[in-house]
């Protein structure tokens, strides 16, 4: 560890690691553009029992909200490579596994996970909403598509917003366990610039302090939309 | 390096594994002891009528909740050393697990302080005045009517947070602590990095069978406790 | 213009409906009357396939429609021709009151927007809530959410407007407005067959009545025929039951 504080060494390393930002971001975009579609149609698999499909996402669920991020991550990290050799191999395809970016294995494990935890938001949120609801859109002519399109999805995402940010925040966090893939992302940037002089403390100050705007931000969007469509929710809720 | 898979691997990680789980109990239970007391005294905070606690109480829920566990668990890792420094005395003789018992204390706290502000609030006021009004003291209505009812509320945020703990603590093999997740790595390392995957494998499954035992017990709990009350649903 | 033949319905062991069968002809208002759990909500819903009947038909002007068995496209063009008031109005939330007029038009109808909106304003202005086309429905109360359910279901043009009683969700002071809503498109000739416990509105309004009760239809007839003088022991047991003692000496 460094003898003294390096006022200088934290405030260049903070843009270190604001560097990362996008990184995290687009790594966090991205598996939310995968989960929430998916998401959507595995928790109605759940809600209206279909068969094998039900059986499937209960217990993919149970094992992603079972187990640590990390090991998860290091079960990817681990197994696609084997699995892509093999692959590569028997169609002669010759691409060296251990030089694709790290970041596709990000988009795999954080859309995996964050997939089951839309599960759980949505199936919670979706049984919120009346089925009432429902029977009044075919009442008036709608088909089942324009139903859910129309009404039942603008009325779950109102109710399941809040459970969506909280998703969203945690996903931010847990990219930071990018550095297992090695993935250029806020905390291992930071970390690296660290290592030369041992200043851990001013790096992880400013790891803490990316992420506490980063987080603050998102915060602040979820709850100003969610504002925005306050106008129903009283009764919707 | 061998690419190849092999259930051999997969079952003799267990009984290497295994032993180690005590390790992960005790920085969960601890943690989740000391983290509830200071979650009760950052709710009890939040609820006050004091305008500064109250700010304090909601930027430490925040700061906590935005701090990923393994910045927390470095800034308290090196933070703290580095802050009992400057008094002169030196945290070099310090066990690693005190450090993590103290970051998931903090992160525990955090999630506990919302946990039991909501199952305080979603107690309908009513309750409190209808106990005063048959003549139970101010404590007395706390201990016999309202603690009860937000305890059977508080239940099943409790049993995620225990479950995200015991999770979240798998980090701390980063610092060097050895429980299940830090033995896995050793076990990695001491077969220069082959079967990796077996390992890993045979560590989630006892983690992911922990967290069902885990949960089906809060279920049952949760059962034991509402019998025969009324099931308030937080608002 | 409507028949329903032989309905059957069971919900696991209980049998609801044990072969209900009605005719309903243009212009009628044909009301329904019987004690809780005698089948009536069940009987409504299948007719608008909200539920399915396990035998039955309902003939269509000419059409006949299987209720066990219809496709899809049928089921469609019933909806289409049917319009359902609930009980507890299932505005759609997300929807302000003019929105939850014109989404059927536009999206079930495909009526272009602006024609769709001022057909919307028109109902709204039929139930008298011309001030409140841009409210959403949390802030309206129950009468005047119930009106925007009459308004969604008249603006759709249907043959034929089910009720499924609609002002027995609503406080007191509310079900006056709601009922001369209902009297009002009467009036104009809407068909309408209503679920009610509203003695007065059966009585003033409707030119047939149905008492149902354990799944059959037990007795029929004009509404002086029915209050006056009910054939059936059960009849006279329930009018007796939920008649005041003065409103049977009125009629
Ligand atoms: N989805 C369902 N599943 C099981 N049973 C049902 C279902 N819907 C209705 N029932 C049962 O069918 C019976 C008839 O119900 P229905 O709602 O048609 O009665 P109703 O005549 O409308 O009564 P009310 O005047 O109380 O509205 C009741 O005993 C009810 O419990
Ligand atoms: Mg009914």
């Amino acid at each position: 560890m460094s003898e003294t504080f390096d006022i200088h060494f934290l405030i260049q390393t903070f843009f270190v690691a604001l560097s990362g930002v996008p990184t995290a971001l687009i790594v966090t975009i991205v598996s939310l553009i995968v989960a929430l579609p998916l998401g959507f149609l595995l928790a109605l698999t759940r809600i209206n029992r279909i068969p094998v499909l039900q059986w499937f996402s209960q217990v993919y669920v149970s094992f992603i909200r079972g187990t640590p991020v990390i090991v998860q991550i290091f079960i990817v990290y681990s197994s696609v490579p084997l699995f892509l050799t093999s692959l590569f191999k028997f169609y002669h395809v010759s691409v060296d596994v251990y030089k694709i970016n790290p970041i596709w294995y990000a988009f795999i494990v954080f859309g995996l996970n964050s997939t089951a935890l839309m599960i759980e938001v949505f199936r919670s949120a979706i049984s919120t909403v009346s089925k009432g609801q429902l029977e009044a859109a075919y009442s008036v002519g709608l088909t089942n598509l324009q139903a859910f399109r129309r009404i039942i999805i603008p009325q779950t995402l109102v109710v399941a917003l809040p459970n969506i940010c909280t998703v969203t925040i945690n996903l931010i966090k847990a990219t930071s366990l990018g550095y297992a893939m090695s993935l250029q992302e806020i905390t291992l940037k930071a970390k690296v610039a660290a290592n030369a002089n041992y200043n851990y403390v001013e790096a992880y100050i400013d790891i803490f302090l990316v992420y506490l705007m980063l987080c603050s931000l998102v915060e602040y969007l979820f709850k100003r939309y969610e504002k925005h469509l306050r106008k129903y929710k009283t009764v919707a809720a | 390096m061998e690419k190849y898979f092999d259930v051999k691997y997969l079952w003799g990680s267990f009984p290497m594994l295994l032993p180690y789980l005590q390790v992960t109990f005790v920085v969960a239970g601890l943690s989740v002891l000391f983290g509830t007391i200071l979650g009760l005294i950052i709710a009890a905070m939040k609820l006050g009528k004091s305008k500064v606690a109250q700010k304090i109480a909601n930027g430490y829920i925040t700061a906590l909740r935005c701090t990923p566990s393994i910045v927390l668990l470095f800034l308290v890792y090196y933070g703290i050393p580095a802050i009992v420094e400057i008094f002169g005395v030196s945290m070099d003789t310090v066990d690693k697990i005190v450090f993590v018992v103290i970051t998931f204390t903090l992160q525990f706290g955090a999630a506990m302080a919302e946990v039991i502000r909501s199952a305080y609030e979603s107690i309908d006021h009513g309750q409190f005045e209808a106990a005063v009004s048959v003549g139970l003291s101010p404590f007395q209505a706390y201990r016999r009517i309202i603690f009860p009812q937000a305890f059977v509320v508080a239940l099943p945020n409790f049993g995620n947070s225990f479950l995200e703990l015991i999770k979240e603590g798998s980090l701390a093999y980063t610092i060097g602590l050895i429980d299940v997740m830090g033995k896995a790595s050793l076990v990695i390392a001491s077969r220069i990095n082959a079967h990796a995957l077996e390992t890993y494998i045979a560590l989630s499954i006892m983690y992911w069978v922990i967290s069902i035992v885990i949960e089906q017990l809060f279920l049952q709990l949760e059962k034991l406790f509402s019998k025969g009350k009324q099931v308030i649903k937080p608002a | 213009m409507l028949e329903i033949k032989d309905v059957h319905k069971s919900f696991g062991k209980n049998e609801i409906l044990k072969g209900v069968s009605l005719k309903i002809d243009k212009g009628d208002v044909v009301v329904i009357l019987g004690p809780s759990g005698s089948g009536k909500t069940t009987l409504l819903r299948i007719i608008n396939f909200l539920e399915r009947a396990d035998k039955g038909h309902a003939i269509f002007d000419d059409t006949d429609v299987n209720l066990k068995t219809a496709s899809k496209k049928q089921i469609h063009r019933i909806r289409q021709k049917v319009a359902f008031i609930f009980q507890n109005y299932n505005l759609f939330h997300n929807k302000t009151a003019l929105e939850n007029v014109t989404e059927g038009l536009i999206i079930g109808r495909k009526v272009p927007k602006k024609e769709a909106v001022e057909m919307g304003k028109n109902a709204l202005d039929k139930v008298g809530l011309s001030e409140k086309y841009h409210a959403y429905p949390s802030e309206l109360s129950g009468g005047q959410q119930q009106r925007v359910g009459i308004a969604r279901a008249v603006a759709l043009n249907p043959d034929i407007i089910l009720f499924d009683e609609p002002t027995s969700a609503l406080d007191p002071e509310w079900v006056g407005e709601v009922l001369n809503v209902m009297k009002t498109i009467a009036k104009e000739g809407t068909t309408m067959l209503v679920v009610t416990h509203e003695m007065s509105f059966a009585k003033d309004v409707a030119n047939k009545v149905i008492f149902m009760d354990g799944g059959v239809i037990v007795e029929e007839g004009t509404p002086k025929g029915i209050f006056t003088n009910p054939k059936e022991d059960r009849t006279r047991q329930f009018l007796r039951r939920v008649l005041p003692e003065d409103y049977m000496v009125y009629i």
